[in-house]
């Protein structure tokens, strides 16, 4: 294998693998807090593609009861971006509210909770496709105006072509790394937000506010899967309403991978993934989808607290 | 009559299918197993019926294979013979297809379930959701299961009743079998094993149940019962791809029981029962003058919008799904006549 | 003639820092009924667990009739003859009282799925067996008359005596017992002891008991282990232990 393809390929895996990353920590945002899987956020990544693309004033396709719908006004590609993100994390405050608060209350075993999730993520996913129908969208290429399409770093022999996109996306990914891990361990509600995960019972017994707390976190989570939507449906097209649910499925694998609850451990599963993913050779190409879910379910069996995570103790 | 067999018929045929795959996923529950393997050993099973009736695992025309895979393949041949368009296709070797896909799916999930049965709760839902994506990237790519084309033209033991309801001679005492057999593992040894499992693992296994033993049973009868509705459900559906073996399958298959009721036998069958029958009567309620458009719309093509909001709810409103055994119980009180108070304290 | 019928040498637990238990060491003699007290956290319980497998030693061996089961899985514990009831009552809530009982006997029959599900002599014959077992268990701990009610809906005095019936499904030579009198009022406090005497002569257990009723423990016990922050701290007869100065301490605070 060339030196430079396999760079490109190493590349190209980062760069999917950031977008795992940040997908992912929503996944881990709320594990490390409630200790739940919640399947939903696989839909409010989605809706956070739909929310910018709207908001950017694109028109929606034939297809739906919104067909041709178009907002009469377009925002700049970076507003639009934390709008979508803001949107699907007022989303998941919603999820939060309707489904699993009551089923808090209740004490409802946790595996209620996710099959719950998993009701909701089918129910969200499919009322897009009758609001907008089950076309492809992409974003138009003014979205990145000005910038090149992409950047060879190699020579003309030997290209080593990095699309902006994927700069972009690597970019926004460190950053939205950076500004949670800081919020998580020097801000006094990440502190707080540490706390319940450690306990939650004693923390609202010192005063914290979990109700909030839990708030706060659904809204993080929903905001972080909401632009992770957003970059992916800028690098590759919008497929339909179903990748959401797609990508919600290998982030399993890139949390498992990288431990629950661990936020580097999102960001390592899936760099990790990402690049397995893309290191495939030739011939293996099709079954590149696979890949995550066989590491899944290795990691599972031989060390399901994953890379990062602590191993758990079952108490009697 | 007739017409109504001409239009509900094969809707009939589908509805007992999958009632029969809910089961599939009750038995593992019943083990306290939250296992979406089901779709996994459906396609497999699925794959085993068509593979066999239409000889795909014939090498391509002018090729062979080496000894003894040949030959094997030609006596395989001889026993599954290519049906022409039309010819009826044996209804015994459909029988056979079944036992076969049901042995097939049983050895496999007894060499994943093993390893992936000593994990508990969510980490079981993961591994088996990895399997079955595993297994549909695997069936999407491979040739002997057609690719993502799938395989067309199954041959049909019925091949002039267009509406498929001749199939019920299968399909109902299939059904019928599923449903008594759990109904009696209930009520047997086994089946008390495993709800003990279900109610406290912990306590189980203090009492003398080998959790990993029965865990891995009851996981497989599931695989067996998927496996063999998948090998009689290509016949019926003439077709079969990797389509039927999705993560969707298995929310679906999910609802049934969730919504039906995850601790009695009835529950999976009617939720399976009712669940598909669902749709068809949504569509009819989207025909009926007067309604708005988008709320017609919404009640054709919404329904897996529905089937997701009857999922998240019906977790929250009916923990134990529509029929539980508390439904049984109360017929049972009062046949029997209320027994007299003891004392409480005193002798313990 | 006594024997040995279980011992545990040099048992240790850690979890991570913390020691559970440290290096205990005793051997129960075979149909005494043996006490196990200490303050809260001394690590009676997970000593329990240990005996019972249901948590891993760090360290350490038992030996029950003279056979290593430190390896053992829980449920073969239980096969051996090892029975347990549970400082947080863990009874099959949604299972009747009988099915609870009827659950236990699981290692004395050997029907599998065919025979029970298509109603074979034997499985029938061993279906009959057990139901009769069971509910002449639940009769001597007059819970006979309720023994379709959900395990749940009972009151917390009868969950603890049909939990007591449950392990003797298990047909033990051992019955491990933790804390059976907490919650009972004092009336069913009072029968306890006898109760327990009267449960160990007819079935010819052995029993070791975790218990806080100092003066129950003191008149019922033939001998007595004291535990301490997972050290044994004493171990004899009643009247020993009453006067042991370590234990003294550990219950008053030094008084000196």
């Amino acid at each position: 294998m060339e030196l430079t393809t396999l760079f490109q390929q190493l590349i190209n895996g980062v760069s999917i693998g950031s977008v795992y990353a940040i997908f992912t920590l929503g996944y881990t945002l709320i594990f490390s807090i409630l200790g739940i899987i919640n399947f939903a956020h696989g839909a409010v990544f989605t809706l956070g593609a739909y929310f910018t693309y709207a908001l950017i004033g694109s028109r929606f396709g034939f297809n739906g009861i919104f067909a041709n719908a178009q907002l009469p006004f377009g925002l700049p590609f970076p507003l639009a971006l934390l709008g979508g993100g803001i949107l699907a994390g007022l989303v998941g405050i919603l999820i939060e509210r309707v489904t699993f608060r009551p089923l808090r209350q209740r004490g409802a075993d946790p595996l209620l909770t996710l099959v719950s999730s998993l009701g909701m993520a089918v129910a969200l996913v499919n009322l897009i496709q009758y609001f907008v129908g089950a076309e492809a969208y992409s974003y138009p290429s003014s979205v990145l105006a000005g910038l090149p399409p992409s950047i060879n770093f190699g020579t003309q022999e030997a290209p080593l072509i990095v699309r902006t996109v994927q700069i972009v996306i690597a970019i926004i990914s460190m950053i939205i790394l950076v500004l949670l891990t800081l919020f998580i361990n020097r801000t006094k509600t990440g502190r707080a937000l540490r706390a319940v995960s450690e306990d939650a019972t004693t923390s609202s017994l010192l005063g914290i506010n979990t109700d909030r707390l839990i708030l706060l976190t659904f809204f993080l989570s929903g905001l972080v899967g909401g632009i992770a939507g957003t970059l992916v449906g800028l690098s590759v097209t919008i497929t339909g309403p179903y990748f959401g649910i797609a990508f919600g499925l290998k982030g399993l694998a890139v949390i498992v991978l990288g431990g629950l609850g661990n936020i580097p451990g999102a960001v390592v599963g899936g760099i990790v993934i990402g690049i397995a993913e893309n290191l495939l050779p030739a011939s293996a190409v099709a079954y590149k989808d696979a890949i995550a879910f066989l590491i899944l379910f290795i990691v599972l069996l031989v060390r399901p607290q994953g890379l990062l995570g602590r191993a758990l103790i079952q108490k009697v | 009559m007739d017409q109504f067999i001409t239009t509900y018929g094969f809707l009939i045929i589908l509805m007992m299918l999958q009632a029969v795959l809910a089961l599939s996923l009750y038995l593992p529950l019943m083990a306290g197993q939250l296992s979406l393997a089901t779709p996994g050993f459906f396609a497999i099973g699925g794959y085993v019926g068509a593979v066999l009736a239409t000889n795909k695992f014939m090498p391509a025309p002018g090729t062979t294979y080496p000894e003894p895979l040949q030959s094997f393949v030609v006596w395989l041949a001889s026993i599954f013979p290519l049906t022409a368009t039309g010819d009826a296709y044996p209804l015994g070797l459909v029988l056979v297809e079944m036992v076969l896909a049901g042995i097939l799916c049983g050895l496999v999930a007894i060499v994943i379930g093993l390893p992936a049965l000593r994990l508990r709760g969510i980490y079981l839902a993961l591994a088996t959701i990895a399997f079955v994506e595993i297994l549909r990237v695997l069936s999407l790519n491979l040739p002997i299961t057609g690719g993502a084309i799938g395989i067309f033209g199954v041959p049909q033991p019925f091949p002039d009743d267009a509406t498929k309801f001749s199939y019920i001679v299968i399909a109902l005492p299939f059904l019928l079998l599923c449903t008594w057999f759990v109904y009696r593992l209930e009520r047997s040894r086994v089946g008390r094993a495993f709800i003990a499992l279900r109610e406290d693992e912990l306590a189980a296994t203090a009492m003398g149940i080998n959790p990993t033993y029965n865990k891995v049973l009851a996981f497989t009868m599931g695989a067996i019962m998927a496996g063999m509705c998948g090998a009689l459900t290509a016949h019926v559906l003439n077709t079969w791809n990797a389509r039927q073996g999705t993560f969707d399958a298995s929310i679906l298959i999910l609802a049934y029981v969730i919504i039906g009721g995850s601790r009695t036998f009835l529950g999976p069958v009617m939720g399976g029962l009712l669940l598909t029958a669902l749709p068809e009567v949504l569509r009819q309620a989207a025909g009926i003058d007067g309604l708005p458009q988008w709320l017609s719309l919404f009640l054709s093509d919404g329904r897996l919008v529905i089937y997701g909001f009857l999922i998240a709810f019906g977790v929250l409103l009916f923990p134990q799904g529509l029929i539980t055994p508390d439904l049984f119980e109360r017929k049972q009180k009062a046949a029997t006549p209320a027994p007299v108070p003891a004392t409480s304290g005193g002798q313990p | 003639m006594n024997e040995t019928i279980l011992e545990v040498q040099a048992m240790t637990r850690r979890f991570g820092g913390l020691v559970a238990v440290n290096n205990v060491s005793f051997a129960v003699q075979r149909d005494e009924i043996f006490g196990l007290i200490g303050p809260n956290g001394a690590g009676k319980t997970t000593l329990f667990n240990l005996i019972t497998a249901l948590t891993i030693p760090t360290s350490g061996t038992l030996l029950f009739k003279q056979q290593d089961i430190t390896r053992l899985k829980p449920h073969q514990v239980a096969a051996r003859g090892i029975a347990r009831t549970f400082q947080n009552i863990r009874l099959f809530g949604n299972l009747s009282a009988l099915q609870n009982v009827m659950v236990a006997q699981h290692v004395h029959t050997s029907s599998g799925v065919l025979p029970g599900v298509f109603g074979l002599p034997q499985a029938r014959r061993e279906e009959k067996h057990v139901r009769e077992q069971a509910l002449n268990l639940l009769e001597m701990v007059n819970l006979a008359d309720r023994a379709h009610v959900k395990a749940r809906n009972f009151p917390y005095g009868d969950q603890r005596r049909l939990e007591i019936a449950r392990a003797l499904a298990l047909q033990p030579e051992v019955l491990l017992l933790d804390e059976p009198g907490a919650g009972m009022n004092p009336n069913e406090k009072a029968g306890l002891s006898s109760y327990i005497r009267e449960v160990k002569e007819k079935f010819k257990l052995t029993v070791v008991l975790i218990e806080h009723n100092v003066p129950m423990v003191m008149g019922l016990c033939d001998r007595i282990a004291v535990l301490n922050f997972g050290q044994l701290i004493a171990l004899g007869n009643p009247a020993e232990v009453q006067r042991d100065r370590a234990v003294i301490e550990a219950y008053l605070g030094d008084e000196a």
